[in-house]
């Protein structure tokens, strides 16, 4: 091991970096909001649709749960502009995970549907509340509470592992200028550190951010580390 | 003498069925002012079928259901709305709201549905609490409190909507025996203030104690109806024979 640490040039590139990095939770936050958007309905067909709504969304689930991320956001990118649709590689990053995440999220938000207790329901009917009123107080912050750990996890792993597909077609989030930004003078060593470090804070302030959240708005006794 | 002659809630020849299945076969039952009925019977005779007609939660398929003297719309959101708004129901299974601390389930439904005034409903529900026993566990979490508490905080969220009339659907049947004389108390104490209660119990020690009157059914239908006396003592048919044996067997 004879390899110099050159921190100085790597860290030239820094601001580069952080451009990187505002991207990246740029695509994981709107993903993650449009894939739960997403995940609300299809859950909500799964429960309580007719039978050929289940069956639709039940092959969107399975369809995007079995097939790479990448390949989908590929197919986007390269296949699409074969019949004629053109999207910029920022759209096609941000369809592709989205409804790639969208499919994870049904299950998750389905699982919490599901855990509505029939009991809770018809002790607000008798009550009084009214059918909204039910849906208002009782059913979506129950759901809410029940899944706030699996979706806070999501986010996590749409924040690292989602966004960095986009290195592949060249979309300038963190990975992608880390790449690119250490050809510049070769330091990968000390760039992609330093790419790992922002990456380790940004789930870590996140992390910490949702945790919080969680514990005042559900009780949620997340474990922080 | 306990008992108006107004009655107050009036069930006459309900039928209600689960899909295909008719589990009430015509039903008929008074509940005079300040009475105490204790509807008994084996499992499955249609007990908690009555309360769930009566608040409306299954239909009735036949016969009809009035509150002084006033038939009940139930397909009427507005006399359903009056109805739920003189009787309260606390069920066999605590259904706590799991995601609202005690002082919230207790105060939700006078805040929001009623909309009394903030300082008077949280006055109530900290007398209501105290008198079931729960002072100090009013920031307690359903799932940081025992049976026993859980079903007190029900009965505490159905008192604070001042119910004229409570139903009680075997409120101790899911309870640890140690812990069923503290609802028992409790219910003791509603009797005694007058309180106008339709209960669902096996506790028949405390049916003969607390009921003005006893109804038992079976299979959907009403056997025999008394006082405490009349049916444990003496009862007059083949089947109430039988069930009043059984249960005071052991
Ligand atoms: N949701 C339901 N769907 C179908 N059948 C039901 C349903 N609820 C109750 N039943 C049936 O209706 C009949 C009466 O039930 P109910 O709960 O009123 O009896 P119960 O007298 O309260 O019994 P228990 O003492 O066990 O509580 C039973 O045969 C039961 O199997
Ligand atoms: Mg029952």
């Amino acid at each position: 091991m004879n390899y110099t640490f050159q921190w100085g040039v790597a860290l030239q590139h820094l601001p580069g970096l952080l451009e990187g990095a505002k991207l990246t939770f740029i695509i994981g936050f709107l993903t993650f909001w449009g894939a739960s958007l997403l995940g609300l309905v299809m859950a909500a067909l799964k429960t309580y649709g007719g039978r050929i709504a289940r069956r639709i969304v039940g092959a969107y689930v399975i369809f995007f749960t079995n097939t790479p991320a990448l390949v989908q956001i590929w197919f986007l990118y390269f296949g699409l502009p074969d019949v004629g649709i053109v999207w910029d590689k920022f759209t096609c990053m941000l369809i592709g995970l989205t409804l790639n995440s969208g499919a994870y999220l049904t299950e998750i938000i389905r699982a919490g549907f599901i855990s509505v207790r029939r009991n809770e329901i018809e002790a607000a009917e008798t009550l009084g509340f009214s059918r909204i009123q039910q849906v208002w107080y009782v059913i979506v912050p129950h759901i809410a509470k029940t899944i706030y750990p699996a979706l806070a996890n999501f986010f996590i792993v749409i924040l690292v592992m989602g966004t960095s597909i986009g290195s592949v077609i060249g979309v300038q989030e963190l990975t992608s200028q880390a790449k690119d930004l250490a050809t510049v003078d070769y330091r990968y060593l000390e760039v992609f550190t330093i790419a790992a470090a922002i990456y380790v804070v940004l789930t870590f302030v996140a992390s910490i951010t949702l945790a919080l959240v969680g514990r005042w708005a559900f009780r949620v006794k997340a474990k922080i580390f | 003498m306990r008992g108006d002659l107004s009655h107050h809630l009036e069930i006459k020849g309900a039928c209600a069925s689960y899909g295909r299945i008719q589990v009430l076969k015509g039903v008929d039952l008074t509940l005079g002012k300040g009475e105490v009925v204790a509807l008994i019977g084996p499992s499955g005779s249609g007990k908690s079928t009555v309360l769930r007609m009566v608040m409306g939660l299954t239909l009735s398929t036949a016969g009809e259901i009035r509150l002084d003297g006033e038939a009940v719309n139930y397909r009427n959101p507005a006399s359903l709305r009056r109805l739920r708004d003189r009787i309260a129901v606390v069920f066999q299974q605590y259904n706590l709201f799991q995601n609202m601390d005690v002082m919230r389930n207790v105060t939700i439904a006078p805040l929001k549905i009623k909309r009394r005034p903030r300082d008077q409903v949280v006055a109530d529900a900290k007398r209501v609490l105290a008198k079931v026993g729960l002072a100090d566990k009013l920031a307690a979490y359903p799932d940081e409190l025992s049976g026993g508490q859980q079903q007190r905080v029900a009965i505490a969220r159905a008192l604070c909507l001042n119910p004229e009339i409570l139903l009680l659907d075997e409120v101790t049947s899911a309870l640890d025996p140690e812990l069923v004389n503290e609802v028992l108390d409790t219910i003791r104490g509603l009797a005694a203030e007058g309180m106008t209660m339709l209960i669902v119990s096996h506790e028949m020690a405390f049916v003969r104690e607390v009921a003005t009157r006893v109804i038992l059914m079976d299979d959907g239908q009403m056997v025999e109806a008394g006082t405490p006396q009349d049916i444990f003592d003496k009862p007059q048919t083949q089947r109430a024979r039988d069930f009043v044996g059984k249960i005071l067997r052991h």
